[in-house]
């Protein structure tokens, strides 16, 4: 797969917390390109989570530049927006919404597009059927497996067509056979749909499967 | 699925709490229906008192404890005739049938000018209590009855009668059909309607033959006045107490309706004082339920955040599901209360009182189940759309 030009660009970044006195993230430079399979690694409390969640315009950094998908995001009101459009998220806990079918919860990101309801239904369903769910469409979460449940949180991330994926752990509640079956998953879309896709974990044989990783520590990228 | 959907749907995933909400907000609006039906139909009645072509003063005895108590000769019905104004006079004789059985026992006699005056004791579910006013036929439209299905009494038959619609219903007594009274048995020869809950739960017959069932002779207990138009209420009845000092007292049937309504003005904010109270406790209840909900489903915003919604799509939601609450809990009271109101009515009063079915009443209670909805939904609502998502989604 060809690879573009950078679609993250963050420079001196740095975000503190309590006042201060906890340095989530200091100074912090990285390039991700576009279409790239990136992992993130580093001990909990390294601040990759924080990074994860700047460049998902969770969070707001306190200095530095971060430019993602030619959208400064030091500078853009509209983060809402940005995210609806350029961002999928994928959590280690799938937050699936539990009395909404399975349909209905892949549906929600696209409230914010101006797809009819029908367009929404079919640009669902589809989506399902790329993680092999499409027979599961009308079953609430609760009724599914947990490797099913994320494959629903897949799905929902991808479903407004972003142009990156940020995943957070995502096979941390899962065993390994089925964390293995998330990840081949990932990496399959991420192929097959061209998508920049920047997990971030802890496990090295998960990190492995990145065409890169980096490795966070102290808020700094060590590598 | 649409966002409408997702609004009517959310607010049922904690079925309990969700119907402990409605319950509570309900009641507000289940007491605002009822008591605006009740009080909505004795204004009606009391309005329909003020019919043009009844009487517009009622002349009773003066001292007479309530009106129609007291004794007047009926001589005095002609004489009136004669005062500058009055147009024309009626003389009326009322007493309540205490018969249960169909006995006569009309002792206690009454007198007042028909469609002003209060009932009898008991109701008209049974023969006993049954209010009887004995009134010169041709002078019907004076006691405010115009339209009588069937044909009127004869002013000298001694065993006809007309029956208001009330009696009607709660008798199941028609036209042809013979009623009991004082141990006599009527024809009833027509079934009159006036709006007016009172003069509608009441028996119509000739003077004559009340005043000799009931020992009366040549006396009426009340006097229905009619006036010139011409003629000013007050100084006709200022001349009338003035030709007859100590004897004759007068009352307009205005100033009845006038008492009345200032009656039901006054349960009328009583009643919003209780739907008030009501209110601000399922208000308090809605608040409650929609925090409890936001709090529970705080890393679901996070969620609905991190794809995209914007804070006003949040707001909408918790707002909406805020007033879904409310508005089914409008639904619930009014329907609860239109039975309820329905029923014990019939139960309690044997369908003298007609509740109110105006439009305004059910507006009423959806605007304020809108409105508390809104309130109660706006803190929560708030609270949500304010949400940072790190936070939300770090939420335990």
């Amino acid at each position: 797969m060809s690879k573009g030009g950078n679609i993250i660009e963050i420079h001196g970044l740095k975000k503190s917390y309590d006042d201060g006195k906890i340095k989530a993230l200091n100074g912090l430079n990285l390039e991700v390109k576009r279409g790239e399979f990136l992992s993130i690694m580093g001990p909990s409390g390294s601040g990759k989570s924080t990074l994860l969640n700047m460049i998902g315009a969770l969070d707001v950094a306190d200095e530095g530049t971060i430019k993602v998908a030619g959208i400064d995001l030091m500078n853009t009101k509209e983060l809402n927006e940005f995210r609806s459009q350029e961002i999928g998220f994928v959590f280690q806990m799938h937050n699936l919404i539990p009395n909404l079918t399975v349909l209905e919860n892949v549906e929600i990101p696209m409230y914010e597009t101006d797809l009819s309801s029908s367009q929404m239904h079919e640009r669902a369903m589809d989506i399902l059927k790329a993680v092999d769910l499409e027979d599961k469409a009308d079953q609430i979460p609760t009724k599914l497996s947990g490797g099913q449940r994320q494959r629903v949180a897949i799905a929902r991330a991808l479903v407004n067509r972003p142009s990156i994926i940020l995943a957070d752990e995502p096979t941390g509640s899962l065993d390994s056979k089925t964390g293995d079956v998330i990840l081949k998953l990932l990496s399959d879309l991420h192929e097959k749909e061209n998508v920049t896709l920047v997990m971030v974990t802890h496990e090295p044989y998960v990190g492995k499967m990145a065409e890169r990783i980096v490795n966070v520590l102290d808020g700094k990228i060590q590598n | 699925m649409s966002y409408l959907k997702l609004i009517l749907k959310n607010p049922f995933r904690n079925k309990t709490r969700g119907a402990l909400a409605i319950v509570g907000i309900a009641i507000g609006i289940m007491v605002i229906v009822a008591l605006g039906m009740v009080t909505g139909g004795l204004k009606e009645s009391t309005t329909s008192t003020l019919k043009a072509g009844a009487a517009e003063i009622n002349v009773m005895q003066t001292g007479s404890s309530s009106m129609g108590s007291g004794r007047v000769n009926e001589s005095r019905v002609t004489e009136l005739q004669n005062i500058s104004g009055v147009k024309e006079t009626a003389g009326l004789l009322r007493a309540t049938n205490t018969s249960t059985s169909g006995s006569s026992v009309g002792t206690s006699s009454t007198g007042a000018a028909s469609g002003t005056t209060s009932m009898g004791s008991g109701g008209p579910n049974s023969f006993g209590g049954l209010s009887v006013t004995g009134m010169d036929p041709g002078k019907l439209s004076l006691a405010g009855i115009e339209n009588v299905t069937g044909s009127l009494y004869s002013p000298t038959s001694e065993n006809q009668v007309i029956i208001g619609k009330t009696v009607s219903t709660n008798l199941n007594k028609s036209v042809g059909d013979s009623v009991n009274l004082f141990g006599k048995d009527f024809t009833i020869t027509g079934i009159f309607e006036t709006g007016n809950f009172m003069t509608d739960a009441g028996v119509f017959m000739s003077l004559t033959t009340l005043q000799n069932l009931t020992s009366n002779k040549n006396t009426v207990s009340t006097i229905a006045v009619k006036i010139n138009p011409d003629a000013n209420t007050t100084e006709v009845s200022k001349s009338i107490e003035t030709s007859y000092p100590n004897e004759l007292s007068t009352t307009s049937a205005e100033a009845i309706a006038g008492r009345m309504n200032s009656a039901l003005s006054t349960i009328d904010a009583a009643t919003w004082a209780i739907s008030l109270l009501a209110i601000v406790i399922g208000g308090v209840g809605v608040i409650n339920t929609m925090i409890m909900s936001v709090f529970e489903r705080t890393r679901e915003i996070g969620v609905l955040k991190a794809v995209g919604w914007k804070e006003r799509r949040i707001l909408g939601m918790i707002l909406g599901e805020s007033v879904v609450l409310t508005l089914i809990a409008a639904v619930v009271g009014t329907i609860v209360a239109v039975v309820g109101v329905v029923v014990l009515l019939s139960l309690s009063f044997g369908g003298t009182i007609e509740p109110s079915f105006a439009p305004e009443i059910f507006l009423e209670a959806f605007v304020v189940a809108f409105v508390v909805g809104i309130i109660g939904g706006l803190y929560p609502a708030y609270r949500a759309s304010r949400l940072s998502p790190t936070e939300a989604l770090r939420y335990e």
